[in-house]
């Protein structure tokens, strides 16, 4: 009776423990000053648990030190911002749920952050629906600005085809002609992949084969087996979240980390930070670093390390800069628009170009009206083995300008719903 | 084939492992330990600090200057205890819900589950950790033109192992024989004068222990996160339904077919190779209600 009395009060302490921990990165982030006027709601939909709760962690973090720098120079055209998250549980069923109960019972005035591709395509017909602007802040499918393009949604971050152009001709130039692809199963491995293998084959490769990889795999021996009796120069993998955890150790275990040349898509810094500096092998798109010698970067770290005491990623990484990026961007969109009706806000947003110094990037970036996608410097980088620092992971290989990984087929696979077809929202 | 079927009997030794204590519990106490994953994970964490504790500054020195293979055979028991300790704990707390419905159980160990998971984010935070494992079983061999990882195949030596002590207990011990009774009829048992709940705790301490041994093997191939168990929880329960609910020998051969239809699947259909244990389960199932080698049930008698 006595232990379990003194099981009983263990569990209640960790459970305390975990509620007050819950209370500082929790639902409601970044509360408004006091004023009479109302608050504007921004509606978080990072995922919060499944295959990517740990960059959605980040990306929240992001979006909400964007909310934070706000609401200390006085707000939104004068009104507080408060912000309501909600886990979108890396699930489109999910993302639907939690968009229409933001919008419909919350009031939220914009929809910010996505991980998932299904996730981001799924928010962004509720969006759509209602007419309410929705920041594609993380996830870089490129069907999300071609067939899954709409009037309401503007995606922030580098697509696989913006990471594949950075990166196919090169190396094949330098590690061969044979590529095998291993894809993750579903949207984004899929959309990633098929940019690949169009620049791959229209730059004189061979694609040897595919292996396409189901979400939640944890066991990639087979994978890694059926990989080498293909006999590939080059893998590309389009392997994301938790899965490419899991792929890393294992390739890594086996030493087929330089046997091969790996090509990995995007390399989200939550899928990275605290891995062994060996199991970062191949080369990896990104775009954004926190060790860019560029003005203004220190400054950015320090904040984010002021803002996140908490956090166990101790520097910034693409997710959380693209999270940021996206709510100040919408932020000086509506003070130029001086409204929030989201018309103004759209014409506002599809005209923003922000200059290299400002974005802490070596190219300046800009919106494509066509696609609503951020057009932004595409870094390639390795691990830096040079380094004992955990902090100072990668090698910065090159950066390459907007306009020459621009993702030429996103331009006439979108159609835009007309401002005439999409409702007005003014919260 | 014969690199996959390989391959997929190495997986399957991990995968009867996984199973192994989530049977005990099962068939003994009739209890769904939800709670499975997050003791697996568990074992693995403490493992971690046992081998590598973060809190030493100084490497090379005093206990970090003892050599690694030595620290993990260190972690490799005293994780397992300590986690079995901890399954007392909560067979305390579940022994309220014996008799009623199993709605009641099944409620309690998913909250323990995620009281565990979250008590582990407190304790070692949200991010990736690195459980070391040491540089001899480490790396890679070749045979023919393929590369294998040591790791994998040490890790199914001492899934092995762990099965054999297991089973070695199980059949050649006393204790293991009123185990086996417990799980048949616990109300003779317990008119024989065995005390049962006693054994209900022991069970309860000696499957979480091998939740940790599983864990503390498996994450240096799946990596360690706070929610690693929900990967090992939904295959666990799957290989004890496929083996039948508290059989030894039902556990390890359905971890063994899992495994080798997983690995083989992975190498010429890879996109099915996780619902291919599905397909396994809902098979043997349509044919054989029970599992494997589950008991016959009233209505078959």
């Amino acid at each position: 009776m006595r232990l379990a009395r003194i099981a009983l009060a263990l569990t209640t302490l960790l459970v305390l423990g975990s509620a007050c921990k819950k209370k500082g990165d929790g639902a409601t982030g970044a509360d408004p000053k006091p004023g009479d006027k109302a608050p504007i709601v921004i509606g978080i939909t990072a995922d919060a648990s499944g295959q990517y709760a740990n960059s959605g962690d980040s990306d929240k973090r992001g979006i909400l030190m964007a909310i934070q720098e706000q609401n200390a120079k006085g707000g939104l055209l004068g009104r507080p911002i408060k912000s309501v998250a909600l886990d979108t549980e890396t699930t489109p069923a999910t993302g639907s749920r939690v968009a229409e109960r933001l919008v419909k019972q919350e009031k939220v005035a914009f929809l910010v952050g996505a991980m998932s591709s299904g996730v981001a395509n799924a928010v962004s017909q509720v969006a759509q629906k209602y007419g309410v602007i929705y920041l594609n802040t993380n996830s870089s499918s490129p069907s999300e600005s071609a067939e899954n393009c709409h009037r309401v949604k503007f995606v922030w971050d580098g697509n696989g085809t913006n990471f594949s152009q950075a990166a196919v001709k090169s190396a094949i130039d330098k590690f061969g002609k044979r590529w095998l692809l291993i894809t993750n199963d579903y949207g984004w491995g899929h959309d990633t992949s098929n940019a690949t293998k169009k620049l791959v084959t229209d730059a004189g490769g061979n694609i040897v084969g595919e292996i396409l990889v189901p979400q939640g795999t944890r066991d990639f021996s087979s994978v890694l087996l059926k990989a080498q009796q293909k006999s590939p120069e080059v893998i590309a993998a389009a392997v994301g979240g938790d899965d490419v955890k899991a792929m890393r150790m294992q390739v890594s275990q086996m030493k087929l980390g330089s046997k091969y040349a790996w090509i990995n898509n995007q390399q989200d810094w939550p899928d990275v930070y605290g891995l062994p500096r060996t199991d970062m092998f191949g080369v990896f798109g990104t775009t954004w670093y926190q060790g860019l010698d560029l003005p203004g970067v220190k400054d950015f770290v320090a904040r984010y390390q002021k803002a996140n005491p908490d956090a166990t990623i101790k520097t910034p990484g693409n997710v959380f800069y693209n999270g940021y990026w996206a709510t100040r961007s919408l932020f000086e969109a509506v003070e130029k628009a001086k409204t929030t009706n989201s018309h103004a806000v759209i014409k506002e947003l599809e005209q923003l170009k922000i200059p290299a110094a400002v974005r802490m990037q070596h190219h300046d970036a800009y919106m494509n009206p066509k696609t609503h996608q951020m057009q932004q410097t595409i870094y390639l980088a390795t691990a830096n083995l040079d380094s004992n620092d955990p902090d100072d992971l990668f090698k910065i290989l090159s950066n390459t300008a907007p306009d020459q990984v621009i993702d030429k087929d996103a331009d006439a696979k979108c159609k835009l719903e007309p401002f005439e077809a999409t409702p007005v929202y003014e919260p | 084939m014969l690199p996959h079927l390989i391959n997929g009997i190495a997986l399957g030794v991990l995968f009867g492992l996984l199973a192994l204590g989530f049977m005990l519990i099962v068939g003994v106490m009739e209890v769904i330990n939800l709670a499975h994953g997050s003791l697996f994970a568990l074992g693995a964490y403490i493992a971690m600090e046992i081998v590598n504790p973060g809190w030493l500054a100084a490497p090379n020195v005093g206990y970090l200057g003892l050599p690694l293979p030595l620290r993990y055979g260190l972690a490799l028991l005293l994780a397992p205890l300590l986690v079995g300790v901890i399954g007392m704990g909560l067979e305390r707390l579940v022994r309220r819900t014996y008799g009623k419905k199993a709605e009641y159980g099944l409620l309690l160990t998913f909250g323990a589950a995620l009281v565990l998971e979250e008590g582990i984010r407190i304790v070692w935070g949200k991010g990736e950790q690195n459980m070391p494992v040491p540089d001899s079983v480490n790396g890679s061999f070749v045979v023919g033109d393929l590369v294998y990882s040591k790791y994998r195949f040490f890790a199914s030596f001492l899934g092995i192992v762990f099965m054999g002590l297991t089973w070695a207990f199980l059949e050649r011990t006393p204790y293991g024989a009123r185990v086996k009774a417990g799980a048949h009829d616990s109300e003779m048992v317990r008119a024989l004068g065995i005390n049962i709940s006693r054994l209900r705790l022991f069970v309860f301490a000696f499957g979480s222990g091998l939740a940790a041994v599983a864990g503390i093997i498996l994450t240096p191939i799946w990596g360690l996160r706070p929610h690693v168990g929900v990967d090992a929880v939904i295959p666990a329960f799957l290989i004890i339904v496929l083996g039948g609910v508290g059989s030894f020998w039902g556990a390890v051969i359905a971890g063994l077919l899992v495994g080798i239809t997983v690995g083989i699947t992975g190498g010429y259909a890879a996109e099915w190779s996780v619902m291919s244990m599905y397909i396994l389960l809902i098979l043997v199932l349509s044919f054989r209600a029970r599992g494997l080698m589950g008991k016959k049930s009233a209505l078959e008698a």
